[in-house]
């Protein structure tokens, strides 16, 4: 007896989750996938807050058309096939206007697959692959975050600039890994012909024991070493780094290094004179608009805004400038509105969401880990320099070329 | 009795389901296909787990060798999409044939652990080989024939393939071949004593679970028009596993249901929380607890206790 | 002799003295799987959960104490205990119950309590990254062979010996190892004898489960503590279990061993696949020793 009557309550409860899905009418929809548990987990999560606490602001304004902007997330733990499952979910079930998300670039390859038929705007708030609004780009899919393409050149852009002429490349063995490697090297030999790659050194993803690999490069006296790793793996890294003490002997790079992620996970363990490039600080430049945007979230969150922060929130502002310029829901008349829309008051300062790839220009910042007196939790950037983007993106005839036409 | 009840009970199923789209929205239709999908996957993997006895514990890689053969045949070699659909399979079953050969002379847990070795090795082969496979990027976008290339198309296609599939499965058990191979999985020595190739008949029903294992890598490239080298990881072959167990393992149509349940869990719950493979562990950790052959196995259980009770009453 | 004096460079031997402390970690949460498996015949999924519990129990435990070599030393004493603690709370009040039952059910119990574990832990800890401060005392490295070697990673070479000679003992020497060395044969006939085995189960599990957050709360200084954890080290467990022999603690350890070498020095020869040489050594031995390469308790 006691089984079937749990039995019956299960099956109720599957009834009631089935039927009860709560929408009310007039709202604009924003579905999120998105990996909110494993290591991506700690980027993914100021997504949303960034998304939040512009969505709020413009809701408190009365929202947009009239209608408040609501949104939902989904947990794809880094999955492709749940995660496209769950893109489904919310564009058949949900019926969501926009979706938004992720940072695994498989999903995003394959939920803008996806869009492509459904014709559902598709920001790609996240994920890296140079392909998403390059070689596969298409209508209704857009980016607010870099690409692998775009960081590789920032950096060699910096790269150039300096001294150094021997370099290594090492790093995560998979996809974004070797794109931000190849993305590096291809641009930096471009601009300055003279330099020479001595060998590459490339771990599973995951990787927690450096020490061989490093001493296996030191032995082989680069200027300068590429360092192509993932989140998780570039705190592993540097962790290293400081034990073998390679940070005093070689100097290396890596795309995110001084991010903030990275900084409060290693605290003041951290070594000093990493170099690397990121697309928002919280403490630079020293605008009016950016200190706002860092102490409303700080106030609203408890903590410092991560750079996915950012992409969460211009997002939002996308969302809802789109809709209000087109004047209607119309999805069609939404994209034609994003296209070219250029946003001059974000954190970063001017932006435009580019016509050609539905790419967004964000400034990069390059700079170099050091202590500050002012943060006593972890290691800042010094010697910032910015990037522009024009000077990093491709240009629309290149991506127009990588897409065929 | 209990298989002519399987068949009757799949057949009303499956009408019920054909006509489903008529009355659904438009997401259920993709559900359901997925359901079938992950079903015929959860059944071919029981085929060979709860009617044979056998550890095989990397089951996913069948599914991926399916997927990846037609995914590659179709998107990366230019054939059309049949070809594909007949290609899939027909490499899950060369694959689980090479495997099973080398598994198939150990027993029990080692037999699993070196399949799970063996899988890895392939997966670590697709994750790696960018050009060919796609890397961890996977392959997206795959063109799918015109009559199965709509949601509604590829919907009739995994319900018909699938049904057959499972038709087939379901015959196969229920023949001299299956009485053998459950013979095998109750008392093996016996089974050898009487004249049995206990090995070949293994072998077989290896080749057989693989191959519809591979029917099932299709039914995902037709559903969802991707690849993942996710599909070949061994938390899936666990996920599988599971849902066998958690629907009954000792039945025909369980693994159905254990997959219909996880898939519905996870589509469901993930709406309110984030939490949903908390609720998936608790719900698990009941089920074995009170509900030790499964849930379908519960329900057959309880039913036959009424009838026999009804009928001395 | 180009291979020779490639062998013996520098560079390869730092490479296998690091891989080397690498497997230390690999053993110690490995012989804790061995020693479950073998006496109570369950493949604990949960293990890796429980390893990663101890890393991040290391983390709490650091911070209450204020970091530092103090806050270290606490948590390497009492964040293996406290996992400890849990999974004896998991196995009185479940597990027991179930000891009698098809094995394929605890198999699934554990698959569930790994599920549980790993989401309780982003509930509890949230989803940023942690990690451990590295005191001072292991800070910097030692040149060997003119190239520089983490003091860290050599006591870790320490400890790796000393858990094993400590187990070793515990299993071989002391009453409680002799009777679980029997109930892993034969727990009717020890039943029989009077014993309560299920109390021999139950020390047996908890022993394992503590070796787990052991690992967990030793590689917590190295590493980057993130949800996660408990994947990738699960399967490699497992097979450094199968390969090396169910229930034999010098097994786990030469299994570690392979394990780890061929990972490292598989990237140099390969390094495209170098991922594979790993599964390949676990294939090629149970090509030839099926139940693994020491005495297996089954």
């Amino acid at each position: 007896m006691k089984r079937l009557l749990l039995l019956l309550s299960f099956g109720l409860l599957g009834l009631v989750l089935v039927v009860v899905s709560s929408h009310a009418a007039n709202t604009i929809k924003v579905g999120i996938v998105d990996t909110y548990s494993g290591p991506p987990a700690a980027y993914s999560q100021d997504v949303v807050d960034g998304f939040k606490m512009a969505r709020d602001k413009i809701n408190a304004k009365g929202g947009v058309l009239g209608r408040k902007i609501e949104y939902t997330t989904r947990d794809e733990k880094f999955k492709p096939d749940v995660g496209l499952a769950m893109a489904k979910e919310l564009v058949m079930k949900e019926n969501v206007d926009i979706l938004a998300g992720t940072i695994n670039s498989a999903t995003a390859l394959a939920i803008s697959d996806f869009v492509k038929k459904e014709k559902i705007p598709f920001f790609v708030s996240n994920a890296k692959s140079d392909r998403i609004t390059g070689q596969m780009g298409h209508r209704y899919v857009f980016s607010t975050n870099e690409n692998t393409a775009m960081a590789g050149k920032a950096a060699a852009v910096a790269l150039a600039k300096m001294p150094f002429t021997k370099y290594w490349i090492a790093g995560d063995d998979y996809e974004f890994g070797h794109a931000i490697g190849d993305g590096v090297w291809n641009n930096l030999k471009a601009l300055k012909p003279s330099v020479q790659l001595l060998g590459q050194t490339w771990w599973k993803v995951g990787e927690t024991d450096f020490t061989p690999y490093i001493t296996a490069i030191v032995a082989a006296k680069p200027d300068f070493i590429i360092v192509a790793t993932g989140g998780s793996g570039m705190v592993n890294f540097q962790k290293a780094a400081k034990a073998t003490g390679l940070a005093d002997k070689i100097p290396f790079y890596q795309h995110t290094a001084i991010e903030v992620t990275v900084g409060q996970a290693l605290g003041m363990d951290a070594p000093e004179g990493v170099y690397g490039t990121a697309n928002y600080l919280f403490y630079y430049p020293d605008t009016p608009a950016n200190k706002a945007f860092a102490a409303e979230f700080k106030k609203l969150y408890g903590r410092y805004p991560k750079m996915t922060a950012l992409y969460g929130y211009i997002t939002a502002e996308f969302v809802a400038r789109g809709f209000q310029k087109a004047g209607s829901m119309n999805k069609e008349k939404f994209i034609d509105a994003v296209e070219g829309m250029v946003l001059n008051d974000t954190p970063v300062g001017k932006m435009e969401m580019r016509k050609c790839d539905h790419q967004v220009t964000l400034p990069m910042f390059w700079g170099v880990t050091k202590k500050s007196p002012e943060y006593k939790d972890f290691l800042i950037a010094g010697d910032l320099v910015t990037i522009p983007a024009s000077e990093y993106m491709p240009t629309c005839e290149q991506v127009l070329k990588t897409r065929g036409k | 009795m209990g298989a002519r009840k399987s068949i009757v009970a799949l057949v009303i199923v499956l009408a019920i389901l054909a006509i489903a789209p008529l009355g659904l929205p438009r997401f259920y239709t993709y559900l359901i296909a997925l359901i079938v999908t992950t079903g015929l996957l959860s059944t071919s993997l029981n085929f060979v787990l709860g009617f044979g006895g056998i550890y095989q514990f990397h089951h996913a890689v069948f599914y991926g060798a399916g997927a990846y053969g037609a995914a590659i045949m179709i998107a990366k070699l230019g054939y059309s999409g049949w070809l594909g659909f007949v290609a899939g399979p027909l490499v899950a079953a060369a694959l689980s044939f090479i495997i099973g050969l080398i598994c198939v002379r150990l027993s029990k847990l080692y037999f699993g652990m070196l399949q799970i070795s063996l899988g890895s090795l392939v997966w670590a082969i697709v994750y790696r080989w960018y050009g060919f496979t796609g890397g961890d990027d996977g392959i997206h976008g795959i063109p799918m024939p015109e009559l199965v290339g709509s949601p509604l198309g590829a919907y009739y296609f995994a319900l018909i393939v699938g049904g057959l599939s499972l038709l087939v499965m379901h015959r196969i058990l229920n023949s001299p071949f299956g009485s053998t191979l459950q013979g095998i999985r109750d008392n093996a020595v016996r089974s050898q004593a009487v004249g049995v190739n206990v090995r070949r008949h293994q072998l077989a029903a290896i080749v057989i679970a693989g191959f519809f294992g591979g029917v099932a890598g299709v039914l995902f490239v037709v559903v969802d028009n991707s690849v993942f080298p996710d599909m070949m990881f061994w938390t899936l072959s666990l996920e599988i596993t599971i849902m066998a167990l958690l629907g009954g393992w000792l039945t025909f149509l369980g693994p159905m249901l254990g997959a219909a349940v996880i898939v519905c869990l996870r589509t469901f719950v993930s709406g309110f929380t984030d939490y949903w493979t908390l609720i998936l562990g608790i719900l698990l950790v009941l089920v074995i607890l009170f509900l030790p052959e499964g849930l379908l196995g519960y329900v057959l259980e309880a039913w036959k206790r009424r009838t026999s009770e009804s009928a001395e009453g | 002799m180009d291979i020779i004096s490639f062998i013996c460079s520098p560079g390869v031997l730092c490479q296998v003295l690091v891989g080397l402390s690498r497997t230390v970690i690999l053993f110690i949460v490995a012989s804790g799987l061995s020693l479950i498996l073998g006496v109570l015949r369950i493949p604990n999924i949960a293990h890796g959960s429980l390893y990663m519990i101890g890393a991040f129990m290391a983390f709490t435990v650091s911070k209450v104490f204020g970091g530092g070599i103090t806050g270290y030393w606490m948590a390497v004493l009492l964040a293996p205990i406290i996992v400890a603690a849990l999974s004896f709370i998991a196995e009185r009040a479940i597990f027991c119950r179930l000891y009698e039952r098809e094995h394929i059910m605890l198999f699934l119990l554990t698959f569930a309590f790994a599920l549980i574990f790993g989401d309780l832990v982003k509930l509890v800890w949230g989803a940023e990254y942690r990690t451990v401060s590295m005191p001072r005392f292991f800070q910097g490295s030692i040149p060997i062979f003119g190239l520089p070697f983490p003091i860290y990673n050599f006591f870790l070479l320490i400890m790796g010996p000393l858990v094993a000679i400590v187990l070793w003992l515990i299993v071989n020497k002391t009453k409680m190892g002799k009777i679980s060395r029997a109930a892993a044969v034969d727990r009717e006939m020890v039943g029989a004898v009077g014993i309560n085995v299920s109390l021999v189960f139950a020390t047996v599990f908890v022993i394992g489960c503590y070796l787990a957050g052991l690992g967990g709360a030793l590689v917590a200084p190295i590493v980057n503590v993130t949800l996660g954890m408990d994947h990738t080290l699960i399967i490699e467990a497992f097979l450094i279990v199968i390969m090396g022999g169910l229930g034999n603690i010098w097994g786990a350890l030469l299994g570690a061993l392979i394990f780890g070498l061929t990972q490292s020095l598989g990237i140099l020869i390969w390094p495209q696949f170098g991922i594979i040489f790993p599964y390949a050594a676990v294939i090629v031995v149970l090509s030839f020793r099926p139940t693994g390469l020491l005495r297996s308790t089954w």
